[in-house]
């Protein structure tokens, strides 16, 4: 059973050192779930991640100061400053997820469901939803699957300027212990998808719109009920079940004038969904790859209409 | 909370226990699922949904509660 006491984690950006990022948790006075993240050797580490896993900070502390690699520090060295950051309150803890801003208002959105790497369906709805003039694609998870691909996928989101946000299945993998066989390429992409977002706010019109996957997100540590867009994410995974129990939906009605987002995307079930109650917009995104072929999502804004549309394409991956 | 459900007289108040469930949070969700209640406010009694979409006259509430507090007494 996990303790009353409550979790905190922390997101440290370092200086001077390979790994962009260092993300760990604080319990109590001690240390855990240390990741360095985005680069440098991951082996060491992993090792250092390891030796450190429960430790009080104290003791830790002894252990990581005044390191030096390169330019006076280290990662080692760059870790103890984030805990005496920490420690001071001069760092503060990071939100349980993370929400990204598309800054750019949208008239046209593509939106790509679970792709589970396949990179072909990928690189062939690009080309159909460029052909369609959409201002931008969006990628709501999952990406990676249990594929060789993975890394063409993110390969290619990061080529095409897709934007893209974690799904549950991307979240196990970014989690996972590496096995000893992992190649190189494998730590980057579970660093990519680490530190992907989990949610996605956007702006049609004059309307918000936000993404997100699923419910694993209410489980992440130090989730709130009162966080940013958590209201919107509470209604559609708990109160109706992805919109599928529709006897709640006067329920819904009643607490839609609480949310801050009119058009609200998701994909956790794998189903391609519409609903508007009110003036607000539910999505549920299908998967890419079905017994029908592949198919997208179209989301336009006309006169502050919106419109949805699948899209089934008219080309396979083949094979 | 209802004015109708926190003004209860003491008389009332000293036989029940009122709980109010947030429907922002995950708690009052499961709540409100778990009495298969569909729409807002709605109070339950004992565990009963007796009132949707209606928060009852005092008179009303604290006239079901003491026929279901005498029921319940002449039961034991």
């Amino acid at each position: 059973m996990e303790s009353n006491i409550k979790k905190q984690r922390f997101v440290y950006h370092t200086e001077g050192v390979c790994p962009p990022e260092i993300h760990f948790h604080i319990q109590k006075e001690d240390l855990n779930e240390v990741r360095f993240v985005g680069g440098g050797c991951p082996g060491n580490a992993h090792l250092v991640s390891r030796l450190m896993e429960g430790k009080p900070l104290n003791e830790v502390l002894e252990h990581l100061k005044g390191i030096t690699c390169r330019d006076d520090t280290s990662c080692p060295d760059q870790l103890a400053k984030a805990i005496i950051a920490a420690k001071s309150g001069e760092l503060d803890p990071a939100p349980s997820f993370q929400v990204l801003t598309d800054s750019s208002p949208r008239n046209r959105i593509g939106m790509i469901g679970d792709l589970a790497g396949n990179s072909d369906a990928l690189e062939i709805l690009i080309h159909e939803m460029r052909a369609k003039e959409v201002d931008v694609i969006y990628c709501l998870g999952n990406l990676t699957g249990n594929s060789s691909n993975n890394k063409n996928i993110i390969q290619l989101i990061r080529k095409e300027g897709l934007i893209a946000i974690q799904g549950e299945g991307d979240w196990r993998y970014a989690h996972e212990e590496p096995d000893g066989g992992s190649p190189y390429h494998e730590h980057k992409v579970r660093d990519y998808l680490f530190r992907l977002p989990h949610v996605l706010s956007f702006q049609m019109g004059r309307k918000m719109g936000i993404a997100f996957f699923g419910e694993y997100i209410q489980n992440l540590p130090g989730f709130s009920d009162f966080d940013p867009f958590a209201l919107e994410m509470n209604m559609v995974c708990g109160l109706t079940r992805f919109m599928q129990d529709e006897t709640v939906f006067p329920a819904l009605e009643a607490m839609i004038p609480q949310f801050k987002a009119q058009i609200i995307l998701f994909s956790q079930i794998k189903k391609w969904g519409y609903r508007q109650i009110g003036e607000t917009h539910f999505i549920s995104l299908g998967p890419v790859s079905d017994d029908n072929g592949l198919s997208w999502g179209l989301l336009e804004t006309r006169d502050e209409k919106i419109d949805f549309r699948i899209i089934n394409s008219s080309l396979s991956t083949g094979g | 909370m209802a004015k109708a459900v926190k003004d209860l007289p003491e008389d009332i108040q000293k036989i029940v226990d009122v709980n109010e469930w947030d429907m922002r949070t995950r708690e009052g969700i499961q709540r409100f699922r778990e009495l298969k209640a569909k729409s807002l406010p709605s109070v339950a009694l004992d565990g009963d949904l007796v009132y949707e979409s209606l928060i009852p006259m005092q008179e009303e509430l604290c006239g079901e509660i003491l026929r279901r507090y005498d029921e319940k007494n002449e039961d034991s």
